[in-house]
């Protein structure tokens, strides 16, 4: 088995292999059920856990004859890049698309940290029956590409209203790319300029000018809560994993730690021996708040509905934000903490916590020695208007490289 | 000190729909272990609940025909708890946005005053699975019935208005005829689709206060609902009289010894909004559809009945105290039978011949139409109550009509005076002791001499003849 991998198709077919197969070929994480593919969402507390189906996302991409080549690995239950190897597999040239439990924004800093694409599509867009996560009002699947095409063509296949997900829209937006936009004006925030250090800030200049360059309007607008962003998304987002995370009691699947006692003897065992530290912290964590501060969540999920508020007033302002995806010198395999996780995705989570479609594009913020990403960020079920951006400024750096 | 008792009740029903509360699996908890199951309601990690229609329907007929005001937005919660009957976690139930709040039921009390109970809220919440415990190889083992898992409930919760078990038994029989009226849920105590649990404290007499509670669970009745209360008073009551305190804590009733225990501490977790449970928004329109939905609902039901059909209030409330048994009354009474002599005979031997067939009302082979035209014939003194009873009892083997099966017993009662005056005079010529007993007076001899022209004729005399003819030859 390749190293990236934790389970490949039994068919091996591939299009190098095999010239009768011409689909695109994804990769997936163990969280996106296919039916009887050990799913254990990178976590021992889904040990031994085969889906009993398809999840939506891959009964769509099967029935438009994508080729589902393995389960890439995967940081615990999808929170986090830690271990994560679905964006190195499509570096790689390995598949045309992989895709990423995108919590904090993993699809789009994975995509940055290797210079590709990264999108998280609208929130409701995309059905997530039988995607196991963690953080149900957050997380979706986010789709990592080096091409835009590609990413746009699979995002149509996938989406659309799905009877098993509530959260779906009646009718998919519209995700065709276009290069005639009518004069758009991206805004870029000051209090995320005040976060970036100088060759950070340098490199995000360098990224505006040249959509300047290419005809796009740029304001900068002013956005007081965007310190709150991090900790509004920890708050709620440690609650419900602590709830979703509730299920993994031990007793149908998953690790079972020797317990002769009874059974809360069992399930605190297993649980305790299920998790890595860093879940269960945030686990615990959740349980804090439901338990003995109830109203500290309260307050998150009012400043939430604050953020949704002044995120549309924003949007009177500018067709879209930009700012940079990820930071420079970014170490994603030793983060011990929650903190730390929260430092990685401070520019990503923000499309979690709205919901809105956002996409990270390469080649455009780069400082001497990391590519930080430049991410546009649309308003809600405005996907196309994010990958239209996106191509356009891909097309001016190709311009410029061919000068 | 005299204390009052102060009564509030939680009543968990489970609906009746066809679904599960967020799955399409039939809503069959009694099927064979684990039949109906799916991801969603095995909780298996992937799956998401989608809130069904047809539970929101029947949910909202049961708060309607409560009095309830529908609330315009509701919210599914998640009540934290962790034990092998809820592998997720937690219950979907709704805490903090009820569906509906502020009913209310008229019972009339023991000092036959017509009194209103208030009901705080009622919300829907899902069931949790079974668990059986057996032995296996001399080993204790603890098995899971999914069946149950994500079954619809809604939980009624009352003010603490009530002041004797008497209240409650009378609130209780209440609640079930309206509900079961509104056609969504059975209410059985016995099959616990309906389960009652009651909060009981007791304070001085005419004092406003409201002391410490105590929850009793676990009754299996109506009865037993008003024997756990009436124990549980005298206990409280007993223990203020020593000088004890009241502690907030759990009993569970035990039927056979008719006394309560306590039972393990209640373990209380928190309630967060369920994040994929969308708020459930309910127009007006859609309320006034369910509205129209319902039934003529008992109380405007009995007034009716006894000014459209002269019946008495007593009358009235026994043949609308269930909604098939009110139907089945109306439409006999349409094809022309007397009111009367159908509340008579459908509560009676009616009722009887379907509870001995294990039958409904509602899906009995006997017509309304036929059974009209049984009760013309026994009012039009064409066959006698007998024949009527042993004619009612074969219609239920057969599709004859109940003219055809009289006709077939030879059952048709003779009421012809002079085929009657032939039998009599035989009859009393071959007993003279018994016609000199009567001349005296002697009152039995007549029932006797009935009794014997009706062995003559094989049960087909008319007694009320028989005897008009005796008594005239006596004379």
């Amino acid at each position: 088995m390749e190293k990236d991998f934790v389970y490949m198709n039994p068919d091996r077919r591939s299009r190098e292999e095999n010239g009768v197969f011409s689909g695109p070929v994804a990769r997936l994480q163990p969280n996106m059920s296919v039916e009887g593919w050990p799913c254990d969402a990178g976590s021992a507390a889904l040990e031994n856990y085969v889906a009993l189906e398809d999840a939506t996302v891959t009964e769509r991409l099967k029935e438009g004859d994508f080729f589902i080549k393995g389960f890439t690995r995967m940081g615990e239950l999808g929170f986090g890049l830690r271990g994560d190897t679905a964006a190195g597999a499509v570096c790689g040239g390995k598949a045309d698309i992989a895709f990423l439990t995108d919590t904090l924004g993993e699809s789009r800093v994975a995509a940055s940290l290797k210079g590709l694409f990264g999108y998280k599509p609208s929130y409701g867009v995309v059905s997530r029956y039988g995607l196991i996560g963690l953080v149900p009002s957050m997380e979706c699947y986010g789709i990592v590409s080096g091409s835009l095409e590609n990413i746009s063509k699979t995002v149509m296949i996938i989406s659309g209203f799905d009877s098993r997900d509530p959260s779906t829209d009646e009718s998919p937006p519209d995700f065709n790319i276009t290069l005639d936009m009518k004069n758009p004006t991206i805004g870029f925030l000051s209090q995320c300029m005040a976060l970036l250090d100088e060759k950070e800030k340098e490199a995000f200049r360098a990224s505006l000018d040249i959509a300047r360059e290419a005809g796009i309007g740029v304001v900068e607008l002013g956005f007081d809560d965007f310190s709150l962003m991090a900790d509004v998304h920890n708050v709620i987002g440690s609650v419900e994993a602590s709830s979703s995370g509730g299920k993994y009691d031990s007793v149908r699947y998953g690790h079972r730690a020797k317990s002769d006692n009874n059974w809360n003897d069992m399930y605190i065992k297993s649980r305790s021996a299920s998790f890595g530290s860093i879940v269960k912290a945030y686990m615990l964590q959740g349980g804090y708040f439901q338990y003995k501060a109830y109203s500290d969540f309260l307050s998150a999920c009012r400043i939430r509905a604050r953020i949704l508020q002044k995120t549309n007033r924003l949007f009177e302002k500018a067709d879209l934000i930009v700012m940079p995806t990820s930071r420079r010198n970014l170490s994603i395999d030793i983060q011990y903490s929650i903190s730390d996780i929260y430092k990685t995705f401070t520019f990503s989570l923000y499309a979690n916590i709205t919901g809105g479609p956002a996409v990270s594009v390469p080649g455009l913020a780069i400082t001497e020695d990391t590519d930080i990403g430049f991410q546009i960020l649309g308003p809600i079920r405005e996907d196309r208007r994010v990958l239209s951006l996106a191509s356009i400024l891909t097309a001016a750096i190709n311009r410029k490289g061919a000068k | 000190m005299n204390f009052e008792a102060v009564i509030g009740l939680e009543i968990h029903m489970q609906l009746n729909s066809p679904t599960k509360m967020f799955c399409d699996c039939p809503n069959m908890p009694a099927d064979p272990p684990n039949l109906n199951t799916c991801p969603t309601c095995l909780w298996l990690p992937g799956a998401i609940p989608v809130f069904s229609r047809n539970v929101l329907e029947k949910a909202v007929l049961l708060c309607l025909s409560l009095n309830c005001e529908i609330q315009h937005e509701s919210v599914f919660d998640q009540k934290v708890y962790y034990y092998p009957d809820l592998p997720k976690g937690f219950q979907l139930s709704q805490f903090h946005k009820p569906l509906s709040k502020n009913g209310w039921l008229d019972i009339v009390t023991e000092e036959a005053e017509t009194r209103r109970l208030r009901i705080q809220k009622i919300h829907m919440e899902e069931d949790v699975a079974r668990l059986v415990h057996e032995t296996e190889n001399h080993k204790q083992i603890s098995l899971v019935d999914f069946n149950r898992a994500g079954a619809p409930l809604v939980e009624i919760v009352t003010e603490p208005d009530m002041r004797s078990s008497y209240d409650a038994m009378e609130f209780l029989k209440a609640l079930r005829r309206q509900i079961r009226y509104s056609g969504s849920s059975e209410c059985s105590m016995e099959h616990g689709t309906m389960r009652v649990d009651a909060n009981i404290s007791i304070r001085p007499e005419g004092s406003g206060e409201f002391n410490t509670k105590v929850e009793v669970k676990n009754m299996n009745s109506i009865r037993n609902v008003g024997d756990a209360i009436d124990y549980e008073i005298a206990r409280q009551k007993d223990s203020k009289e020593k000088g004890g305190e009241i502690v907030l804590h759990t009993r569970l009733w035990d039927p056979d010894n008719k006394i309560t225990s306590p039972m393990r501490g209640k373990f209380s977790g928190p309630c967060i909004p369920d994040p994929a449970v969308s708020t459930i928004v309910i127009t007006e329109d859609y309320v006034n559809e369910m509205k129209d939905r319902l039934p003529e609902m008992p109380d405007r039901k009995i007034s009716r009945f006894i000014e459209q059909y002269g019946l008495t209030e007593q009358e009235a409330s026994l043949i609308s105290s269930e909604l098939d048994l009110s139907l089945y009354f109306e439409d006999t009474v349409k094809k022309g039978a007397s009111p009367r002599t159908v509340i008579h005979w459908l509560t009676s031997t009616m009722m009887s011949c379907i509870r001995k067939r294990g039958l409904s009302l509602s899906d009995s082979p006997v017509s309304a139409e036929d059974f009209a035209h049984l009760l013309g014939m026994l009012e039009r003194n064409e066959i006698t109550a007998k024949a009527t009873k042993k004619v009612l009892s074969r219609m239920f083997d057969t599709d004859k009509t109940p003219e055809a099966i009289v006709k077939e017993l030879d059952l048709k009662q003779v009421s012809d005076i002079n085929e009657l005056d032939a039998l009599v005079e035989k009859l009393l010529s071959g007993n003279h002791d018994a016609v000199e007993s009567l001349k005296k007076g002697n009152e039995k001899i007549m029932d006797f001499l009935v009794g014997q022209a009706m062995r003559e004729s094989k049960g087909r005399a008319n007694p009320r003849v028989i005897a008009e003819i005796i008594a005239g030859k006596i004379k």
